[in-house]
């Protein structure tokens, strides 16, 4: 990869000449940032299961390329030729879209540019060309692996001349998701500051990684399930969207149809994007360039747009007015009230925690809807059966998972206040971390798979929904005081393999599948289960007390 | 001849004036300590000597080029060490200073030899391919400043160069840059440290909301001030000499 590069950024050097661009220093420049890429942290895939030394950028290209091969499949799956184009086209471009604005928004927002390069004897002329080299090359790799898949089999099923514009349009398609970006870019610093920015490109990176897990579980038995042979019917507004334009361009040149229609199509997908990425170098990647600036330089201290928490006088926060009701200690108060808003506020928490509730929904398609036959049928058949015991049992995984997180932090030098702190009981600092993760993720996710429950399989199952609310509780607790103590927000991250990690989730997996299979035995004996409430409750009340009693000696620093 | 001559130099973010008109007539081979309180617009004249922010009202040369235009000139015969470690830290320094030595021309072979010397006396030779992301503040700055100077240049601006450099490595940058004076370079640095400045600067520049309100060497600003330490005089002519009632009131609040 790298010597193909060299050796093209080398034949370019008579380019170069006369122009007063200096060919060392693009070399220089492209060549230090195509390193730097392969060294960034990509958000392919759940973020925190990554070693660290390893080729991030090769990782992120093969993920790509694997999903596009899933995709590229459907060139066999579906027999529609139309269909197939829409539906690739649409994919190429959001694929490439998202990974602008998760990946490469690292590099469009990175600033580091302007204090490490401006300094430097560049010409601004130079600098410009090798970001636009570099932006190419980049995206260039990133478009060849999302639709490599689709090339090679539209050769082979569809022979040469189909592929061949299948390659132009999947190209096109990339400037146009280019286009598309920058101007998502553009609109959003318009209206909100780089914070803001930079908080909404995390929930996208959220959505990415979600999108992804949901694509590798789902995908693959979606295929099996939905009726994808029929055909896309083209209205009037369908000939605005760009894939249509494709789409119809690929047929054109595939069934060798070139009426009106088909000739206004491959006008547009020629001419749209090219000019869009004109327009983006001439007048947009300016403005964006100096807004950025802007934001650079107005960022002191107390300029509008750092990080304004609502003022102290307002009414008070939610962490605040909850915590009287569920901690007792001052110090379980505070430790509650601070690990709401850490795991509210650190990005890292967030990135790690939220893609992980969104395994509940893939575990919702798993489990409840598995069975033989399309969808529909088992979702009318689900009342008949006693699924509803995964919707009471799946949060609790994924949430107890969040207490682990929260031990983890980029700034843990910070728990030093701990330590400096005459606390004498350091377990009511995990006791209210514990609450505040209860009540801020799993109360509310709870509540709503508690309201499906009863939806779907009628007000019958209250007895299981209470008794399926007591083990939750007396599940975590139980993992809590079984797991290996650590202080709220204390551990580094990415050193996450401790021995006996795994002997303790098989023992939590024990204990919840006993729990589950008591649940099961006793469905039918609604007394039973209502009885057995009081227990766990009491239960759970004693393992809090024990947790929140926990002395110096138990936490493990 | 002054090597930077700068008159009635402005600038301003929006509304808020940062530089209300500094005047500066600076000779070859002397140490400049520029000096004022956070804010008071130090970084941003360097920014603008060192032809990084080129909107500004006014004139300013630096080695007798007009900065706005000839920008890479000028950048070609100065080095520019910031404040705040800002360098491309998944890479190593051999790597780093390597990208910067091209920036600058520099051959490959003179960039590695210069790079791990200067890199040895800096105590950081068993870690010159590692990862910057795991340096420690210090660290990073030392990288700075060798890639700051690594090009030889004519003219120095420092922005607080110590910070986070631990007292040997203080002690080593006061040396090398006596001795660049020495050489014939001019050194235009800026910092809080009162004391580093006093015993370093040939000529004191202190700046305060945008002006400049004293110039010369410290026995002259002494004497304006009728005081013994520069840590004094600054306090006296930026006019903020109600520390002591801040920390009086402090107490008692702590007391209530």
């Amino acid at each position: 990869m790298e010597i193909i590069i060299m050796t093209l950024l080398r034949w370019s050097r008579p380019l170069f000449r006369g122009s007063g661009i200096d060919h060392d220093q693009v070399m220089a420049i492209v060549l230090v940032k195509l390193k730097m890429d392969k060294r960034r942290v990509y958000m392919n895939w759940r973020a925190g299961q990554q070693k660290k030394e390893s080729n991030q950028l090769l990782r992120a290209l093969f993920f790509y390329a694997l999903m596009g091969l899933f995709m590229g499949s459907l060139i066999f799956a579906v027999d529609n030729y139309l269909t197939v184009m829409v539906f690739l086209h649409g994919y190429f471009l959001f694929m490439m879209s998202m990974t602008l604005i998760t990946d490469f928004s690292a590099v469009l927002l990175d600033t580091t540019d302007n204090q490490v390069i401006l300094p430097r004897p560049v010409s601004s002329r130079t600098l410009f060309v090798a970001r636009l080299l570099h932006i190419m090359l980049y995206l260039l790799q990133f478009a060849v692996a999302i639709s490599a898949g689709s090339w090679i089999f539209t050769f082979i099923r569809h022979g040469l001349v189909a592929g061949l514009v299948l390659m132009v349009t999947s190209l096109l398609t990339v400037l146009l998701a280019v286009f598309l970006t920058w101007f998502l870019y553009l609109s959003i610093l318009r209206f909100a500051s780089e914070q803001r920015l930079k908080d909404i490109i995390t929930y996208f990176q959220i959505g990415m990684t979600v999108l992804f897990t949901l694509g590798f579980q789902v995908f693959p038995r979606m295929i099996n399930m939905v009726d994808l042979q029929g055909s896309v019917s083209f209205g009037g507004w369908t000939y605005a969207l760009p894939p249509v334009w494709m789409a119809l361009a690929n047929e054109a040149f595939a069934s060798h149809i070139f009426d009106v229609l088909h000739l206004t199509m491959i006008g547009l997908a020629l001419v749209v994007p090219l000019v869009g990425f004109w327009v983006l170098n001439r007048f947009l990647a300016p403005v964006f360039a100096r807004k950025l600036s802007a934001l650079q330089g107005s960022s002191g201290p107390d300029m509008p747009g750092a990080d304004v928490d609502r003022p102290r006088q307002a009414s008070a926060s939610i962490s605040s007015r909850l915590s009287p009701i569920f901690c007792t200690a001052g110090t379980e108060r505070g430790s509650f009230e601070t690990g709401w808003r850490i795991t509210g506020r650190d990005k890292g928490f967030r990135m790690q925690f939220y893609p992980g509730l969104a395994y509940i929904l893939v575990f919702f398609f798993i489990f409840v809807l598995r069975g033989k036959g399309d969808v529909m049928e088992n979702w009318r058949g689900l009342p008949g059966t006693r699924n509803f015991l995964w919707l009471i049992y799946l949060p609790m995984m994924t949430i107890s998972s969040g207490f682990t997180l929260a031990s983890f932090n980029e700034h843990f030098n910070a728990a030093w206040i701990y330590h400096s702190s005459p606390l004498e009981r350091p377990g009511e600092l995990i006791s209210g971390l514990a609450k505040t993760i209860i009540v801020k993720f799993f109360l509310p996710v709870w509540l709503i798979l508690s309201a499906v429950n009863l939806w779907i399989w009628g007000i019958g199952v209250w007895d299981d929904v209470l008794f399926g609310f007591a083990a939750n509780l007396f599940c975590y607790f139980c993992f809590v005081s079984i797991s290996e103590h650590y202080l709220p927000f204390s551990r580094q991250p990415n050193v996450r393999q401790q021995s006996g990690r795994f002997a303790k989730t098989i023992l939590q997996l024990l204990l919840v599948s006993a729990l589950v299979g008591l649940h099961y035995l006793l469905v039918d004996h609604g007394v039973w289960l209502l009885t057995a409430v009081p227990v766990l409750a009491l239960g759970t009340h004693l393992l809090i007390r024990r947790i929140r009693g926990l002395h110096w000696a138990a936490i493990k620093i | 001849m002054s090597v930077i001559s700068v008159k009635g130099l402005r600038k301003h973010y929006g509304e808020n004036e940062v530089l209300k008109g500094i005047d500066l007539d600076i000779e070859p081979g002397v140490i400049i300590g520029y000096i004022g309180p956070n804010g008071a617009g130090k970084s941003t004249t360097i920014k603008i000597l060192t032809g990084i922010i080129s909107d500004f009202e006014g004139e300013a040369t630096v080695l007798g080029m007009d900065i706005r235009r000839l920008p890479v000139e000028v950048k070609r015969r100065i080095g520019y060490i910031p404040e705040n470690a800002a360098l491309y830290e998944v890479l190593t320094p051999m790597e780093y200073l390597g990208f910067v030595g091209r920036l600058h021309g520099l051959a490959n072979e003179v960039i590695e030899k210069k790079s791990l010397d200067l890199l040895a006396l800096f105590g950081l030779a068993d870690k010159a391919d590692q990862r910057m992301n795991a340096y420690s503040k210090g660290m990073r700055q030392k990288v700075l400043l060798i890639s700051g100077l690594l090009h030889n240049p004519d003219i120095i601006f420092l922005d607080e160069p110590l910070s986070g450099l631990d007292a040997n490595a203080v002690i080593l940058v006061k040396e090398i840059l006596a001795q660049l004076k020495k050489a014939g370079k001019t050194i235009f640095y800026s910092s809080h440290i009162m004391d580093v400045v006093e015993k370093l600067s040939d000529r004191i520049v202190l700046i305060h909301q945008g002006s400049v309100i004293a110039d010369g060497s410290f026995e002259t600003l002494k004497e304006q001030a009728h005081s013994g330490s520069l840590e004094n005089i600054f306090t006296r002519l930026t006019g903020s000499g109600e520390q002591e009632g801040t920390a009086g009131a402090f107490i008692d609040i702590l007391n209530g």
